[in-house]
């Protein structure tokens, strides 16, 4: 396989971190705590696109590959999942009287709840969306690159989101609102900024980019229970890497821990071409260390620069 | 009688219902004992994973309950512990060590035990020294994620670990030790006899008829071990909780700026305290190994943490009272719900549209009901009770100054400790914030 190819994987499955990381970022910044249950929204997500599509079948002749029931079927996922997590919310952080840690803990229940509600109803396997396979696109294979539609319209939608997004946040009256909060909620609270609905909007589009993210990721691999547990720490290594809280920040850093991801396989052998480790002592990095090796690039970032590449400015 | 009446009077509300509780639980696994529905050496096996369960929740209390150090790789060090001794001792380790003795004369366990603590304590510096100056969430994430890197290690290093097959052939703790070594074996069998009891015209059941034999021995060494283990422990933590060292523990805790501003310095604080609760989850984990003859890198699952902070947090954070009967309640889920699976009818006993159904999705798929089980457990413990059920309370402060103050009361020095946890759960968002900020 050729550079390029690992570059070409490398995007797609950083435009699912993307997305991923964007919606814990603006969480974190504005409710203030880490959700553990982020990976399993994006879970969620993908199983509620998973029935939609069912129900909707694939309707012929669509764009890019996918049928237009799979687009009603994304738009389900994002829908279904910001509904969670707002009724999540509403009935369960909002009353809760404890500080950031506390509710870290009790997100971790929640994540609990949302698998083993999903496991009740779909088993512990894997599933996957009907869809038939893609060929590679033949005009990319002269290039050494094995691409399929599929994987340029995850790109593709991931692009329009994070743009929008942008557009969101710069020009619009609930970007300012949300900005403001993230930066100092008190004093965007005695501006008259009515907090608690920014929040609420923002567990809209934080759990709406999140089931969009699962919904691509079940695309791009499989559906299965923990498929977004299993993420969760690569998004944090992102989160991490941008800045804590910064939403570019972790446009940023899931761009990177998205590519490094997919080009571990470059470094079959790493260990043995480190100077003065003995032979025998050589760690073979193979793919299935590609969430130790985020994890290490995490740990670096906070020995290094514990505020991230953004700097710990919010939003 | 009158005396533990009186007692059970001086007991807080919280403190009536456990014991309650433990007696009810006591007793029906008494009558499962002498009904012969629970075979003595399972129950000694019951016995024995609760008390590594209370060593786990030991581990964690004094980084989570003391110092407020969130550690999310509980797990991790278990496994450090498990796969330090097995990988020494094991017969199918591909790195193992032959034979029960090093040298002919030290007991290779005690080797494992030695090279179980190390491996803890190297791994605990390790991501200590990037995290604990941070905000406290950076160490949730961090030590998240170094759980999956020692579950990977173990997992794929299979020219090392065996990789998931496992590690088989792992001896008994007390192999190799002079006396305990052949104990078990030395040890008679005991015949119980099977009994009909009968009250004449109410009912008539057969109770006992079962045999004792080298198991059973074995197993109550096992007990003893975890026993000593957790006994040795307590008695540490207790010490040094009520000493300086662990009062400026419980101030950081509740107020890191102030710990700072008195002279002290937090991150040897944190960090100390980080290694001596990975020590002895690690403990934990060594003890593990020679009960279950069995170690897999299925043990490293994120989810024996969680099991492990819902015993800390439903105990009550930094109890070591609450951490027991945290332990207690966690193995009663973890193998209370295998048991009911068996026990409960597959179908709903009246047809109920929607009931049914779930009902039998619930009952079928009883490792997902656990999961469930475990979620709701930990949001309501903290929806309702964030302090959990056995708030520390007498156990912090010398006995000498409770005996000088009122009596049992709501109105005593017991009660500060808990002031304290309340206000660091109340922590004003601001001072948060600062914290944050202080570390770039």
């Amino acid at each position: 396989m050729s550079i390029l190819e690992f570059v070409a994987n490398g995007l797609v499955f950083s435009s699912i971190i993307v997305l991923a990381s964007i919606g814990l970022s603006l969480v974190y910044s504005i409710a203030d705590f880490a959700n553990f249950a982020h990976g399993d929204t994006m879970t969620v997500g993908a199983y509620t696109a998973l029935v939609t599509f069912g129900v909707t079948g694939p309707i012929a002749s669509g764009v890019l590959g996918l049928p237009v029931g799979f687009f009603i079927a994304i738009v389900a996922g994002v829908v279904l999942a910001a509904v969670v997590a707002v009724v999540t919310h509403r009935i369960i952080y909002e009353p809760l009287d404890i500080d950031s840690i506390g509710l870290l803990i009790t997100s971790i229940g929640v994540a609990f709840v949302y698998r083993s509600v999903i496991r009740l109803g779909f088993g512990s396997g894997t599933n996957e969306f009907g869809i038939p396979l893609q060929r590679p696109i033949e005009a990319l294979l002269p290039f050494g690159i094995r691409m399929t539609v599929h994987d340029v319209a995850i790109l593709c939608s991931a692009a329009v989101l994070v743009v929008g997004l942008h557009l969101l946040l710069q020009y619009t009256d609930l970007g300012r609102k949300m900005r403001a909060t993230a930066d100092n909620p008190s004093l965007a609270r005695v501006s008259g900024i009515r907090t608690r609905r920014v929040e609420l909007w923002t567990w809209v589009i934080g759990a709406g980019l999140a089931g969009a993210g699962g919904v691509f990721l079940g695309l791009y691999q499989n559906v299965a229970p923990r498929m977004g547990f299993d993420i969760l720490l690569v998004v944090f290594a992102a989160v991490i890497l941008g800045g804590i809280g910064s939403v570019y920040g972790a446009m940023a850093g899931g761009f990177l821990i998205g590519m490094i991801n997919q080009m571990m396989p470059i470094l079959p052998n790493f260990g043995r071409e480190v100077p003065f480790v003995p032979e025998s002592f050589a760690i073979p990095i193979g793919i299935e260390y590609a969430n130790a090796v985020a994890f290490l690039i995490m740990v670096a970032v906070l020995l290094l620069r514990p505020s991230g590449i953004a700097g710990g400015e919010a939003t | 009688m009158s005396s533990l009446g009186d007692r059970y009077d001086d007991l807080s509300a919280a403190e009536q219902g456990v014991s309650v509780f433990i007696v009810g639980l006591s007793l029906l696994l008494v009558i499962g004992l002498v009904t012969g529905g629970l075979s003595p050496t399972y129950f000694l096996y019951l016995v024995g994973l609760v008390g590594m369960y209370v060593l786990l929740s030991f581990g964690l209390n004094s980084q989570w309950g003391y110092a407020g150090l969130i550690n999310f790789s509980v797990a991790a060090f278990f496994g450090l512990g498990a796969y330090g001794t097995a990988l020494l001792t094991a017969s199918s380790s591909p790195i193992g060590v032959g034979g029960s003795r090093l040298f002919g004369v030290i007991p290779l366990t005690l080797v494992g035990l030695l090279v179980a603590i190390v491996l803890a304590i190297v791994v605990a510096v390790a991501i200590g020294i990037p995290t604990l100056r941070l905000r406290a969430d950076y160490l949730a994430i961090a030590s998240l994620g170094l759980a999956e890197v020692v579950r990977l290690l173990f997992l794929n290093q299979q020219e090392v670990t065996n990789g998931s097959a496992g590690l088989r052939g792992i001896p008994g703790f007390f192999d190799g030790w002079p006396l305990l070594g052949t104990f078990p074996e030395a040890m008679p069998g005991l015949r119980f006899a099977e009994l009909e009891v009968s009250i004449p015209g109410l009912f008539s059941t057969r109770i006992l008829g079962f045999t004792l034999g080298t198991p059973f021995w074995q197993a109550l060494l096992n007990v003893a071990l975890v026993f000593a283990l957790a006994g040795g422990v307590y008695l540490v933590l207790r010490r040094a909780h009520r000493s300086p060292w662990g009062r400026v523990l419980r101030t950081i805790r509740s107020d890191e700026d102030l710990a700072e501003a008195l002279g002290k310095n937090t991150y040897a604080f944190k960090m100390q305290a980080f290694v001596l609760g990975s020590v002895i989850m690690a403990l934990g984990g060594v003890f593990y190994a020679h009960l279950n003859l069995f170690v897999s890198p299925g043990d490293l699952e994120p989810i024996n943490t969680f099991y492990v902070w819902i015993a800390v947090i439903l105990g009550g954070s930094g109890s070591n009272r609450g951490a027991m009967f945290g332990g207690f309640v966690v193995i009663a889920i973890r193998e209370g719900t295998r048991f009911l699976g068996d026990v409960l009818p597959a179908a709903f006993p009246v047809d109920l549209p929607l009931i049914t159904s779930v009902y039998a999705t619930v009952v079928s798929n009883i490792a997902s009901t656990r999961l469930l089980a475990v979620g709701v457990l930990i949001i309501v413990v903290m929806r309702f009770r964030p302090q959990g059920v056995l708030p520390p309370q007498r156990e912090l402060i010398w006995p000498q100054s409770v005996a000088d103050s009122s009596g049992p009361g709501e109105t005593n020095p017991r009660e500060t400790v808990t002031e304290d946890a309340a206000a660091s759960a109340h922590a004003d968002p601001d001072s948060v914030d600062e914290g944050g900020e202080r570390d770039e």
